[in-house]
């Protein structure tokens, strides 16, 4: 039977109580799995991501990781659970003031006693994982945005992580180190048989390499399957979503109670001049 | 009567602000007291924050120092000289210096230089995730970044106020003895009679102390508490140097009142 490291059920999530960002979601992340969790900017997909690396804790539901329930544990705890854990930020969140080598050796120093030398090893490996071998003298200041991602990976995959958290890792690249990307998370996923969540709205590079999609809009999922069942899905919002149009369900436009015809002075029935 | 409880609502914000910042810096200290196991494990964390504080600070301290050691000089002597007392200059320079001048000014200026690098430096670390980052990968942004600054801090501050009286002294003597023609032996002297090791150079060096934990409390608390934005970092840094020059003055009117 498969195994879940990842069960959330029932999670309610907001910053401010009335306001839910994640409304009464439940979900699992099977092991060894990449899966996707898509929709559009302010759908709640960073911070399902964040409950899940325990940053946040839910209002009602439960988030198990590693069968540990992250709401019930105390700082000490939590910390304990991350070392089995690993996570790309959106824009890598390099250390500024060390060099790309002490990036990549941070947590094997923090949590390990192995020897200068190992470690060194270690550094080169993960480097040359992520094809930036030779650029571990470099300040995180002289890398592009694409470098600098992939030096976020290598960090973040030092220890072997069992579970590695992708928060929006296509964002920005070009379409050469998109793919490089995606193919590495997918190499690394299947290569140290971790189980991978990745948040992003990039359909085309994210349908080649997931196992199985959930897709968010308002704080719900709103359609999950695998990516050939999403592809052919005639869900409106997820068909919206991948043929990229316009009008549809997704409003564009923020929701607020403000009349425009009326705020610009405006008749607001016919958006004559009154 | 809506009213009447807005009004005392508006009134009594500030104060409720001001004990709600009070927990939180508070719980902060029992936090970094908590963790000062791992800066010490890890000594090379603490001898980059005193570079940073305090090394490179040496310079504006110094000066400083030297040109409020002049004034002190000049005013002292052109009082004195109405009472006919110009030998006590030395004795009135190092007394203002070391009970008073040293360690508040040195604090402020440390504030003003190194505090607000701390905070806009925490500030920024938590605007590009840096710190979330670190929390992510198992390690308490407590014990690795703000306990080693604060370390630093507290060292790096009893030092440059030391500093800052040596600067003053010798301002002082260039004014009255080189510029003014006192006695060199008088200045020195006086001062050797008037100041006590334990009364006056000890005390001001504890009133320093004190002031290094306040002031960078004060400046790791505004980097952990910024808006993670340009404006938010930029608040938060005029808000350690305010903060702090008002944390020090009122703290020295209560430690000169128990001390002297």
């Amino acid at each position: 039977m498969e195994k879940n490291i990842v069960v959330i059920k029932n999670v309610t999530f907001g910053y401010d109580e009335d306001k839910p960002i994640i409304k009464n979601i439940s979900l699992n992340i099977p092991q060894g799995k990449i899966t996707a969790i898509m929709g559009g900017s302010g759908s709640g997909k960073t911070t399902l991501l964040r409950l899940m690396s325990g940053q946040y804790t839910a209002d009602r539901g439960s988030v198990s990781v590693f069968d540990q329930n992250v709401g019930s544990l105390n700082n000490r705890e939590i910390l304990k659970l991350r070392r089995n854990l690993g996570m790309l930020f959106q824009f890598g969140a390099l250390f500024t003031d060390m060099s790309v080598y002490e990036n990549v050796a941070f947590s094997l120093r923090e949590h390990t006693d192995l020897p200068q030398e190992i470690i060194d090893k270690i550094v080169a490996m993960k480097l040359e994982a992520v094809g930036l071998f030779g650029t571990q003298n470099m300040m995180p200041q002289e890398l592009s945005g694409g470098m600098a991602r992939r030096i976020a990976l290598a960090r973040s995959i030092a220890l072997d992580p069992e579970l590695m958290l992708y928060d929006e890792p296509f964002t920005g690249l070009d379409p050469i180190s998109l793919n490089v990307s995606a193919m590495l998370i997918k190499k690394l996923n299947d290569a140290l048989g971790q189980t991978s969540v990745l948040v992003t709205h990039d359909i085309e590079a994210s349908l080649k390499i997931v196992d199985y999609i959930y897709f968010m809009a308002g704080g719900e999922i709103v359609a999950s399957g695998t990516p050939e069942e999403v592809q052919k899905t005639n869900n409106p919002i997820v068909r919206q979503f991948i043929d990229g149009k316009v009008s549809g369900p997704f409003s564009f436009e923020y929701d607020t109670s403000l009349d425009y015809n009326t705020y610009i002075g405006l008749d607001s029935q016919s958006g004559n001049l009154s | 009567m809506k009213r009447i409880y807005n009004a005392i609502a508006i009134i009594g914000s500030p104060f409720t602000t001001f004990i709600l910042h009070l927990g939180r810096i508070t719980n902060l200290f029992f936090q970094i007291l908590l963790s000062l196991a791992y800066p010490f494990k890890n000594f090379s964390l603490i001898i980059k924050e005193i570079h940073f504080s305090g090394v490179r600070s040496i310079v504006i301290i110094a000066v400083s120092g030297w040109f409020v050691g002049m004034v002190l000089g000049l005013q002292g002597y052109n009082t004195l000289e109405r009472f006919g007392s110009v030998s006590m200059l030395g004795s009135v320079v190092a007394l203002s210096l070391l009970r008073e001048l040293g360690p508040v000014l040195s604090a402020i200026l440390f504030a003003s230089r190194a505090g607000s690098g701390m905070t806009a430096e925490i500030g920024l670390m938590k605007a590009t995730e840096q710190i979330d980052a670190m929390s992510v990968m198992a390690v308490d942004p407590i014990k690795r970044i703000i306990a080693p600054k604060f370390i630093g801090g507290i060292i790096a501050v009893p030092i440059l106020s030391l500093l800052f009286n040596t600067a003053g002294i010798w301002g002082g003597y260039f004014v009255g003895v080189t510029l003014l023609h006192l006695d060199r032996g008088t200045f020195w002297s006086q001062m050797q009679s008037s100041v006590q090791f334990h009364g006056d150079v000890m005390n001001g060096l504890i009133k320093s102390f004190i002031f290094g934990i306040a002031v960078t409390l004060i400046a790791v608390y505004q980097g952990f508490i910024a808006k993670p934005s340009a404006l938010g970092v930029s608040l938060a840094t005029t808000n350690t140097v305010v903060s702090s020059a008002l944390t020090v003055l009122a703290l020295d009117f209560i430690l000169t009142a128990l001390m002297f």
